[in-house]
């Protein structure tokens, strides 16, 4: 996300539409694909990305700069993405058969023959960003948050404590839980503990 | 084996996210370099859990976005203005009890004003017609006789003097 100029903030609270269209901007890019990522479809990403900016728009006048800008974002982009997938509690995903053929299955994307080393250099993004969706959808919408706001969005455990408003220990039991069903999805990988 | 069980735990978390401590990292490395099993379940957690992560490309936001939202807040703010003027009518008078009681206290003034100027008139006039009555009274009883006399000579003019 852009930094935000402080003044332009307040520009935005005191409804000058140019200032919050600058807002915009500079954060719609990672609103929609935090929310994209989280809620794993583009028609409720849109419809997430649209809440955040209204919600930003009316409450923008209540920020008192005691976090950062960033930070209030991404609280309010993952609890609506979160809540929205909760409520939802439908996958609209390709399952992993059909995404890659009627045979294709687990052994395709993790098999022999098939290390991701390999497969990123041929695969295109859209076939990478349908396997990261294929992924996210096996994770439940709070795992997902965590992968998404760590692995994709790159914030560290104490930032994605904040913005999920959860203990920093949480965090790390939500993201060992991810990797380990991710893990489980391999084939022949026996991983217990 | 414990060892590697606890290494497992830090390489599924910390270590991959790269928010081990210094010193707890060099050991797990040096662990990863004698033990192949940890090492290749490290192997497995990179690949599989990390690096389809790391090659995702952030995807354009939908053009018509911003258009939805500001049609949103227009029709917003449009919606809201009457019930907005509304309350800013009323505002004014919101603000007019606070100069009540100074206005009520000016009119009491003025009131009592006007009153106590009244009374002291119609006191003056009251003692004025009483003068003149006693003056034409006195002047009754001969031309001759002394207004500053104090021997009033009549009843009437000792009832009221």
């Amino acid at each position: 996300m852009e930094d935000i100029a402080r003044d332009t903030l307040i520009r935005a609270s005191q409804g000058d539409m140019q200032a919050f269209e600058d807002v915009y901007k500079a954060s719609s890019s990672f609103v929609y694909n935090v929310a994209l990522r989280v809620v794993n479809n583009r028609e409720d990403a849109l419809e997430v990305a649209q809440e955040v900016f209204m919600t930003i728009y009316h409450k923008l006048k209540d920020f008192r700069f005691e976090s950062s800008f960033k930070t209030w974002v991404y609280r309010i982009t993952v609890n609506n993405a979160i809540n929205l997938a909760k409520k939802n509690s439908r996958v609209k995903t390709v399952p992993y058969e059909d995404s890659f053929g009627p045979h294709a299955g687990h052994s395709q994307l993790f098999g022999e023959g098939a290390v991701l080393n390999e497969a990123q250099t041929r695969m295109d993004q859209e076939h990478q960003s349908q396997l990261v969706e294929n992924l996210l959808a096996e994770l439940n919408p709070d795992q997902r948050a965590c992968v998404v706001l760590r692995n994709i969005q790159g914030l560290s455990y104490e930032e994605i404590a904040q913005t999920l408003n959860i203990n920093i220990n949480t965090v790390r039991s939500r993201l060992k839980r991810s990797r380990e069903k991710l893990l489980s999805l391999r084939p022949n990988f026996s991983y217990e503990h | 084996m414990k060892n590697c069980d606890h290494f497992k735990d830090l390489v599924l978390t910390d270590y991959i996210d790269g928010e081990l401590d210094k010193n707890l990292a060099g050991s797990l490395e040096s662990h990863l370099l004698d033990c192949s099993d940890c090492r290749a379940f490290f192997k497995e957690v990179k690949d599989n859990t990390a690096l389809p992560f790391q090659q995702v490309l952030h995807q354009p936001v939908p053009v018509g976005l911003w258009d939805t939202i500001k049609q949103s807040i227009e029709h917003e703010n449009q919606a809201v203005s009457p019930l907005a003027d509304f309350i800013d009518s009323f505002k004014g008078l919101f603000v007019f009890p606070r100069l009540v009681p100074v206005f009520a206290s000016l009119v009491l003034m003025l009131l009592a004003g006007s009153v106590t100027l009244n009374t002291i008139q119609i006191q003056q006039v009251r003692d004025k017609d009483q003068g003149e009555y006693l003056v034409s009274l006195l002047g009754s009883t001969g031309p001759s006789a002394p207004l500053d006399n104090n021997n009033w000579g009549t009843p009437i003019e000792h009832y009221f003097l």
